[in-house]
């Protein structure tokens, strides 16, 4: 074949690939426009996820009509003008490729009028193809529309995500913009419903209650600490606050969302043994970096940045986040945690330390058992537990039950024993009640206010919710209220139990829905089972190995980690040397 | 410090005091009780920084002084010793103190009473005045449904209330409310509105004597402490802070179906359910039906588990109103049947989905609220 320039219209899809590549990248673009602009005031609609309709409107400079064509042609920016401009960006755009892009993907409007010209002008662009300039009557700044984003691309249509989730990720897009601009007058309206809408105060505490709910927006910790190389100001939550997933560290350099992975171990380092192994901060950090010192131009999307002295802007991140944490929280909260939060020893390394290669696993086959796991709710009389009646020898370590079998020597690992056994009632519940766990009702109801992302996920799973036992229903926008809790996890706080189920939503975008439930229930085991460094009395201890014995499939925890390691005789004797070598 | 015991009085003013020794504390001279001369007695006290209780015994005092001698050591040693007379001596310089019995002789490593929380005398005037064993029933009565769960502090307490010549103590751990309510002897006490620690009020109950006694109430002001006060015993509590749930717009106003029923066949007939219930969620269906012409009314109460069995009682009951079907935890019930003095209670309810409420017949200062179960929608 013989090779060939390739036509423009198909040049430009390629480099839209980069720059679009769902519907909240589109909004990223227009967003940073309009705040390049110098908007006050910004608002965005969204139908169809995004992807029958993107609207965004703004107050800001406006384009005049001469130059609304060139506006839209690829490479065509009015905040850069030669290379060594790239040197000190201090804009959010620079490319000059994001209208070009959006526009050869989807059909595309734009109207605009700037503030000292009279009228203003209309141009239609379809799936690259640019329309004749209107002159038409608007208010001063510029209103973009994309229509039908993808049409002409059913590739990347196919790879979009369920709705929920595109919604999802506008979201959070927009409300961290709203974050780091609180200046700025924010609205989004996702499918006729107002999601976010912002003062526009200055407040960034206010915003940060609309993405968090007010409660924790409360508690957060404010960082403001000034370094030679960088200036940084945000919001961290103290340590009671956690989420179980990084994705709630954000970071902005210079106004600009990033994601940068040195930023967010830095600041999760400055929590180190304040928090328990696997929760994770909230936090909003802005940092202002002398642009020269940060290369922004990266990638097309621009959410990656380079800085030239990273070591000192990784420490800084540390130091501000460590003297802003130790200096808001309270002593006795520090000590409540120390008290309450254990970090887990590490129990496999102690294992691999002194186990030789002959130690049997009981749990090494993990994949069986998971399998065997899932089709135990099908077949229904099956031979009880594969684990021998146990006696019991003691607890070593605050976390691990030692037992006697007839075939040897167990070690059980109380929080997976525990989550296991949980998680067998939950679904024994669930099948013999048809569908019903018993839930007990509260004194007080309580209401939990979520931001508006958190609001769509716990919607879309109410009647889940329900049926586990969560007396869940909505109580206004944004706020729920909680009457009663499933009975199995009295004696834990209902708040933090709800907390945790929706979080869970969250780390899972797609799960199907007969396999919610039992991911639900088996994370809420994990919260409410005994932890690893708790005492158990010998009664409890008992009873614990009793109830896994009568469990189902009692090697493993619902998250396939096994529950217990079997030594046998026989591998007793061949290590003292009893029976010869093996 | 030189003083003269008796045996037998210092090991009970020991036992009482210990429960306030925190043993496990990062400050070693909590593990100690203090002993020091106090105008002619001898005073012990022991605190854990929330709950400090303190005790007078009588004494022959040679000479004055005050140390502070490990709680664990000294109980031990005092409770093996006959019951004779005990001499101690105190060597200042060493902080040793000489125990000396007809018997033996003991030296004791002792820590300068100066590193001992200093535990304040309150005025005690203006202090509202109770009978011994009328708070020791309110007290049974209300504290344990308070929560033992750290995460809401407010609800580990027991809410003091007086107002208008009358006290009253209410707790609540999210799912049930106990309310009781009494006349104070001396009418005009000043109002008051604090959460004091369940298990300070529980310890309280514990070394109260049994008698016509009275103790004495007072919360010194600005100093977030409860002080109650007996003939010779002090115990000095922390108050938690927070607001404590508005309880009264909890309890229900009236009801549709009222079953009152023998408290002693009731409690019967949950503890036998409990033994099923309790390996599942601790439910236990009350199946309520007014009696007719023909027949009394009775309660069915029922519970089940996979595991164990099922079980079935039914208790006779008079009845008024409609019939009901609810679901409750049989421990919640049972715990608070347990409280309950008089020969017979009365059941209130509504529908299956709105509380529960027990009182008493024949006592009108005490009534429970237990929020109901249920299954599915």
């Amino acid at each position: 074949m013989p090779i060939q320039i390739l036509p423009d219209e198909v040049a430009s899809q390629i480099a839209a690939g980069e720059v679009v590549e769902r519907p909240a990248s589109v909004v990223k673009e227009l967003v940073e426009n309009s705040l390049d602009a110098g908007a006050s005031y910004i608002s965005i609609t969204i139908e169809g996820a995004g992807q029958k309709l993107i609207e965004v409107a703004d107050d800001g400079v406006g384009i005049s009509p001469d130059q609304l064509e060139l506006a839209l042609s690829r490479h065509a920016t009015s905040k850069l003008h030669n290379a060594a401009d790239l040197q000190h960006i201090a804009t959010l755009g620079f490319r000059g490729e994001a209208l070009a892009s959006i526009a050869s993907v989807s059909r595309f409007s734009i109207v605009s009028r700037p503030k000292d010209s009279e009228a203003g002008a209309q141009l239609q662009v379809d799936g690259g193809e640019a329309g004749t300039l209107e002159p038409i009557g608007a208010p001063a700044g510029t209103v973009v529309r994309v229509e039908d984003l993808f049409y002409n691309v059913p590739a990347r249509r196919k790879f979009l995500k369920k709705d929920a989730t595109e919604r999802r990720q506008i979201d959070a897009l927009v409300t961290r913009y709203a974050l780091a601009y609180p200046n700025v007058r924010f609205q989004l309206r996702q499918e006729n419903r107002s999601s976010l809408q912002t003062s526009g105060n200055g407040d960034a505490r206010e915003v940060l209650a609309a993405l968090y709910g007010a409660d924790i927006a409360r508690q957060m910790l404010e960082v403001n600490a000034d370094y030679d190389e960088v200036k940084l100001t945000g919001f961290i939550s103290p340590t009671g606050v956690t989420r179980g997933n990084r994705r709630e560290i954000t970071f902005f350099v210079n106004g600009r969302w990033v994601q940068d992975y040195t930023l967010t171990a830095a600041l999760v380092q400055a929590y180190h043994t304040m928090l328990m192994v696997g929760r994770y901060p909230v936090a909003v950090v802005f940092l202002q970096v002398d642009p020269e010192l940060v290369d922004v131009n990266v990638h097309p999307a621009k959410s990656e940045v380079r800085f030239q002295q990273r070591d000192q802007i990784f420490s800084s991140v540390q130091r501000a986040t460590r003297r802003a944490l130790l200096a808001y929280t309270p002593v006795p909260t520090m000590d409540f945690n120390a008290q309450t939060r254990w970090t887990p020893a590490e129990p496999q390394t102690y294992q691999q330390r002194t186990v030789g290669p002959a130690w049997d696993m009981a749990g090494e086959a993990s994949g069986e058992e998971q399998d065997q796991e899932e089709t135990t709710e099908t077949q229904t009389p099956l031979p009880r537990s594969d684990v021998p009646l146990l006696r019991l020898v003691g607890q070593v370590g605050s976390a691990y039950l030692v037992a006697e079998g007839p075939d040897g020597l167990y070690l059980i690992d109380q929080h997976a024993a525990h989550e296991r056994v949980l998680f067998e009632r939950f679904m024994q519940q669930l099948k013999e009640q048809v569908n019903a766990i018993p839930s007990q009702a509260l004194l007080e109801p309580v209401t939990v206010e979520l931001s508006s992302q958190e609001t769509r996920l716990l919607e879309d799973q109410l009647s889940v919710m329900q049926s586990l036992g969560f007396g869940v229903e909505p109580f206004g926008p944004d706020t729920f209220i909680l009457r009663a809790m499933p009975a199995l996890l009295l004696g834990s706080d209902p708040m933090e139990a709800l907390r945790v189920v929706i979080e869970d939503f969250e780390e899972d975008e797609t799960p199907l829905q007969d396999q919610i439930e039992a991911k639900v229930i088996a994370r809420v085991c994990k919260r409410a089972a005994v932890k690893a460094g708790q005492n158990l009395s010998q009664e409890e201890q008992r009873a614990l190995l009793r109830d896994l014995e009568n469990s189902k499939s009692p090697r493993t925890c619902p998250h396939g980690r096994p529950t217990m390691i079997h030594l046998s005789i026989d591998l007793l004797e061949g290590q003292f040397g009893r029976k010869g070598a093996r | 410090m030189k003083v003269s015991v008796l045996q037998e009085n210092l090991a009970k003013g020991l036992g009482i005091v210990s429960r306030a020794v925190s043993p496990r504390s990062t400050l070693p001279v909590l593990a100690n009780v203090l002993v020091a001369t106090d105008e002619g007695r001898l005073r012990l006290s022991a605190t854990n920084l929330e709950l400090g209780i303190t005790c007078w015994i009588g004494a022959k005092i040679e000479e004055e002084g005050s140390t502070t001698v490990p709680s664990r050591t000294f109980s031990d040693l005092i409770n093996t010793l006959p019951n004779e007379q005990i001499d101690m001596d105190l060597n200042v310089r060493s902080q040793s103190l000489h125990v000396n019995s007809a018997t033996s002789n003991t030296d004791i490593k002792c820590i300068d009473a100066q590193e001992f929380p200093p535990m304040p005398a309150y005025e005690l005037d203006g202090g509202m005045e109770l009978n011994v064993s009328d708070l020791k029933e309110m007290i049974r009565q209300v504290a344990f449904a308070a929560s033992t769960d750290e995460a809401r502090p407010v609800l580990t307490g027991v809410l003091i209330t007086v107002e208008d010549g009358e006290l009253t103590m209410a707790a609540a751990d999210g799912f049930r409310l106990s309310v009781r309510t009494a006349d104070l002897s001396n009418g005009n006490s000043p109002s008051v509105h604090a959460v004091v620690p369940a298990r300070a009020l529980s310890e309280l109950a514990r070394i109260a004597g049994d008698g016509d006694e009275t103790v004495t109430m007072v919360l010194p002001p600005g100093r977030g402490q409860v002080v109650f006060r007996l003939p010779d015993i002090e115990l000095t509590s922390q108050l938690i802070e927070g607001n404590f749930p508005e309880y009264e717009q909890i309890i229900p106003n009236g009801s549709k179906t009222r079953t009152v029923v023998a408290t002693d066949a009731f409690l019967k007939a949950c503890k036998q359910a409990e033994i099923f219930a309790r390996e599942g969620s601790l439910i236990a269906r009350l199946n309520i039906t007014p009696g007719d012409d023909m027949q009394p009314g009775a309660i069915e109460i029922s519970a089940q588990s996979e595991e164990t069995g099922s079980n079935e009682t039914v208790v006779d009951a008079t009845i008024e109103g409609d019939p009901v079907l609810i679901a409750f935890n049989v421990r919640f019930l049972r715990e608070v049947l347990d409280v309950v003095e008089t020969p017979n209670v009365a059941l209130e309810t509504t529908a299956s989905a709105a509380p529960g409420m027990i009182r008493p017949l024949g006592e009108d200062g005490f009534l429970h609220v237990i929020m109901p179960m249920h299954l599915g929608n």
